[in-house]
């Protein structure tokens, strides 16, 4: 059954090469043809997985926040507020800074130098995720820990943060770590405001300052774009957020100075164990499909955001 | 007031520009500043490049079979990766008008956003449905005839594939990959203008001659920064390997769990042992040099004009 399988694919490539040669136009529909089918195949695949928990729970896997694999019992709750959490602080800090990017990138810097702050601001997105976190681990968390708790004292809340680990260091990692897409997408609806609109704004006596905040409610189709496919990035972010957030999995919070978890790194953590118990890789598959199913629904508006955006 | 409003202004944009720059040289300074002395204290760079990583007890070691492992995995990854995402991107960029071109471009925006581990889960789940069935019918068999005619060696790269294996770290970071070699060939086609493209049908080139001989000049430099950029992205990748290479401390045949340098940072960072720890920073320091160099390329071959 599954040999048919790889001669499918063998036998799809082969014949998508042989068509590229011959009547181009068909090899490359064939070809294109590929994503859509990692895509579905992708979904179908989790949801057979996951389908056991998904029989015995219900949606029930989705809204408990218990994870006790010796009692076979699987709750994601507390994975999805995590992500939930990190994710709305990591946009709300990483949204001013890509503004600022494309501001600073388009109208603030001298011409030369602004090639040179963009590949800067692409190497930010380059850079492997793995020495994020191990950054992370070792810099920024114990540097953050102190921040907090100083500002902590100063208000007279006591020590909130105990350990360098949570879902705040998390957050903060994520910020840096997705600002530069949200950027792109903001500097390119930037680059595309119309020269004559931009002399009109001046000629009715704007300042320089003014004029950049007309500019950018005029392409605030692009900004919202580009929050959400920076959103959709930080949900998905896995390794630098598994090495950071703490790995809390048993005690339900919605304390961000906390450890928490977030389901990519619950999948990433918890993997292991897996193959022991009998409903963990259906329940971990479940997240996965989750993950899968928010993400192309997040990614679906963005690309619908952008798409219908005229500058 | 109204000039006061504007400098103040401005200067805020500056200031959040810069803060969202900073923290890349905090982390390359950082990796360096401890990278470099402990690429140093584990036995100098020979050393750290070729042997064995270090357990909790021992003194010296190195990132040799990660390395090894991260080369092959990132070589195999990239090339599957242009030979599938180079001709998407060409039907997206040359053919726009079609219905079926826009589902496409949506599939490549979907898939470049998709979370890496989903990708690597995915990659395993196909693989545990398939290894049996293409061990027994299709590899077997083959790496017996190859190994009678090459020699045994052969079983090192091609033979029954373990659960975890080499080749399905590659698909992991070939289908990572695919959709970023897509958009940029994709935006290169696009931006090519039309009279080009009516030119090389009117001198009697075939359709095949004008996407790929006509515009090989005005694309090859897109391409190239693709190739390079998608490596760089694919080689740091540590998520989609977690299910599909595993990771491995030994020079061990690629048919079997394969180590790889992010996942020896992911896993020796989180031990408590010191010296494991050092080896995360050399290793880390080893693999953002890679980066910077492939990036670096990137960026200085596009630049010229």
């Amino acid at each position: 059954m599954t040999i048919f399988l790889v001669l499918f694919v063998v036998f799809y490539l082969l014949s998508a090469f042989i068509l590229l040669f011959i009547k181009m136009k068909w090899g490359l529909r064939l070809i294109a043809a590929v994503n859509v089918v990692i895509i579905a195949a992708l979904i179908a695949l989790f949801a057979w997985i996951a389908y056991p928990i998904l029989e015995r729970d219900g949606l029930a896997v989705f809204l408990k926040s218990d994870w006790n694999p010796p009692r076979e019992s699987y709750g994601v709750l507390n994975a999805l507020v995590g992500t939930l959490i990190t994710s709305a602080i990591a946009i709300a800090i990483a949204m001013p800074l890509a503004v600022g990017v494309a501001v600073t990138i388009n109208e603030l810097l001298p011409r030369k130098l602004r090639g040179v702050f963009g590949a800067l601001n692409d190497l930010t997105a380059a850079m492997p995720t793995v020495i994020y976190g191990l950054w992370g681990l070792f810099f920024l968390g114990p540097l953050l820990q102190k921040a907090v708790n100083v500002v902590a004292l100063w208000l007279g809340l006591g020590e909130v943060m105990k350990a360098p680990s949570t879902l705040f260091t998390a957050s903060i990692l994520l910020a840096i770590m997705i600002t530069p897409y949200a950027a792109a997408v903001i500097r390119e609806g930037y680059a595309l405001v119309p020269r004559h609109v931009e002399e009109a704004i001046y000629a009715v006596g704007a300042t320089k300052f003014e004029t950049v905040l007309v500019k950018l409610r005029y392409i605030k189709g692009y900004v919202y774009g580009g929050l959400f496919l920076a959103l959709g990035r930080a949900m998905g972010e896995t390794v630098a957020v598994a090495m950071v957030v703490g790995g809390n999995f048993a005690r339900f919070t919605l304390n961000p100075f906390e450890g928490g978890i977030t389901i990519s790194s619950l999948i990433a953590l918890q993997f292991l164990n897996a193959e022991a118990y009998q409903f963990m890789v259906p329940a971990l598959f479940a997240a996965a499909l989750l993950l899968a199913v928010v993400g192309v629904a997040i990614n679906a508006v963005a690309i619908y955001i952008l798409q219908r955006t005229t500058v | 007031m109204k000039r006061l409003v504007n400098i103040l202004g401005l200067a805020l944009f500056l200031a959040l520009g810069v803060l969202a720059v900073a923290p890349l040289f905090l982390i390359i300074g950082d990796v360096l500043y401890r990278g470099i002395p402990a690429i140093i204290r584990l036995g100098g760079i020979l050393e750290f490049l070729t042997g064995l990583p270090p357990d909790p007890t021992s003194e010296k070691g190195g990132i040799g079979p990660l390395l090894v492992g991260t080369l092959y995995m990132t070589a195999l990854g990239a090339l599957m990766g242009l030979a599938i995402g180079f001709p998407i991107g060409v039907y997206i960029g040359t053919m726009r008008k079609e219905f079926f071109a826009n589902i496409a471009r949506a599939s490549v925006n979907v898939l470049v956003e998709f979370p890496t581990i989903t990708i690597g889960l995915f990659v395993y789940a196909v693989f545990t449905v398939v290894a049996t069935d293409v061990n027994n019918v299709l590899l077997g068999p083959l790496s017996d005839w190859l190994a009678g005619v090459l020699g045994d060696w052969v079983r090192q790269f091609i033979g029954p594939l373990a659960g975890f294996n080499a080749y399905a770290g590659a698909s992991a970071l070939a289908i990572v990959m695919i959709p970023y070699v897509a958009l940029v060939t994709a935006s290169a086609y696009a931006s090519i203008p039309d009279s080009i493209r009516e030119a090389a049908y009117s001198i009697g080139g075939s359709e095949f001659n004008s996407v790929f001989i006509v515009m090989r000049k005005a694309v090859a430099r897109a391409l190239l920064t693709a190739a390079l950029l998608g490596t760089a992205k694919i080689a740091g990748e540590t998520a989609p390997l977690l299910f599909t290479a595993f990771g491995n401390y030994y020079y061990a045949p690629f048919t079997e769990r394969t180590g790889a340098v992010p996942l020896w940072i992911w896993y020796a960072a989180q031990t408590p042992y010191d010296v494991l720890i050092t080896s995360a920073y050399g290793a880390a320091a080893v693999l953002l040099l890679i980066v910077l160099a492939l990036f670096a390329i990137a960026k200085l071959a596009t630049r010229e004009r």
